[in-house]
């Protein structure tokens, strides 16, 4: 399956927040967006397709807090590290070309 | 009138399971109050704090549909990706028909197939027939899509019922039809009440196959409902919790700090 690039991204802030610490969903969010100096933000509730996916594919563990009004704690796994790693390298070599690319263009 | 919780018409359209709109909500709705919370610190105003907050965290319709994808059950998750819905749908119609033929085949070769007990053997087929649709229908919803709403199970239950019923009622009415002449022909011979045994036998093999045909329309309803009932007695409890959560929750504009502060360590 294509992942897109955005996908990627998205999916890539979200493991490097955790690869901090275990947090919760709107703790992932400010982080985000704070880390990136705004560049990148969650709205709309987009951020939970992604941490459900994640946690489908055992990239994130997730565990359920208290008893009445419970809270979800979401924590990074091994492969979590392993994808984050993984798609740093990945984005880095595909950003180069990019700024590459467009530096090139603009040069001309 | 007091404002909805901004969650509610996103329970209303995700068309998930039960259990997990129920941790969706909780989920999201905790983050809210948490992020409000950690928003009001950093100087926000409650209302501002609780609008930059359900912004960022409550889905909206594109999300709604994502997470409806992410926990479709796997069943419907394979048949909506490999293309195989109309297929699907394909197959059980022709699962409900070939059972419908199979009893219509039964009606007809099981003895005294004629009138009367003819029709009310093709009714109790008609009544197999609306069983697995109904049936068929509820299970592609359960366990492709994953989501029964609550008017949709009751619909559910009603129409099995009413079948149900509609089956025994028509196999006894079949049966007594079959066996009412008998001792009519006896006695219209003109003499002593004097039937031979393989009249009687045929008699009652007659009564008998209407009666089975209807029972066994009768169990087939009642086995695909016991077949069902386990989850959608899961399906009840889990919307009952979300009902309570909705009940419960008010607009917050100020919420509790100590709750706040402690799901932000």
């Amino acid at each position: 399956m294509q992942v897109t690039l955005s996908k990627r991204i998205n999916e890539l802030l979200v493991l490097a927040v955790l690869d901090q610490g275990p947090a919760h969903g709107y703790q992932i969010a400010l982080a985000v967006e704070e880390q990136t100096g705004g560049s990148f933000s969650f709205q709309h509730g987009t951020l939970y397709p992604i941490l459900h996916r994640l946690e489908a594919d055992g990239r994130l563990r997730a565990e359920w807090h208290g008893t009445g009004r419970r809270r979800k704690t979401y924590e990074i796994t091994g492969a979590g590290r392993a994808e984050l790693a993984a798609g740093a390298a990945e984005l880095e070599v595909q950003f180069r070309a990019l700024l590459g690319l467009l530096r090139g263009c603009h040069a001309a | 009138m007091p404002r909805e919780n901004p969650l509610a018409p996103v329970e209303r359209e995700l068309r998930v399971a039960p259990r997990h709109r129920l941790d969706l909500v909780n989920e999201v709705d905790a983050d809210v109050l948490a992020l409000q919370a950690e928003l009001e610190r950093r100087g926000y105003g409650p209302a501002e704090a609780r609008r930059a907050a359900v912004a960022r965290l409550v889905p909206g319709g594109r999300v709604i549909r994502q997470l409806e994808d992410r926990h479709r059950p796997l069943l419907g998750r394979r048949v909506l990706a490999s293309g195989w819905m109309d297929r699907a749908v394909a197959v059980g119609a022709g699962a409900a028909a070939a059972f419908a033929g199979v009893v219509a085949v039964v009606a007809t070769a099981s003895p005294g197939g004629a009138g009367m007990t003819a029709a009310i053997r093709w009714l109790l087929v008609f009544v197999a027939a609306l069983m697995a649709a109904n049936l068929g229908r509820a299970a592609a919803r359960l366990w492709v899509q994953g989501d029964l709403r609550q008017e949709e199970r009751q619909l559910l239950w009603a129409r099995q019922t009413g079948l149900i019923v509609a089956a025994v009622a028509a196999g006894a009415l079949g049966a007594a039809w079959e066996g009412y002449p008998v001792p009519g022909t006896s006695v219209g011979a003109g003499g002593p009440a004097f039937v031979p045994q393989s009249a009687v036998w045929e008699a009652i093999g007659s009564v008998a196959g209407v009666a089975v045909v209807g029972l066994a329309v009768a169990v087939f309803g009642l086995f695909g409902w016991l077949l069902v009932t386990p989850r959608l007695i899961t399906d009840e409890e889990c919307e009952r919790r979300i009902d309570d959560f909705f009940a419960q929750s008010r607009p917050r504009l100020t919420p509790d700090s100590t709750k706040a502060q402690s799901h932000a360590q």
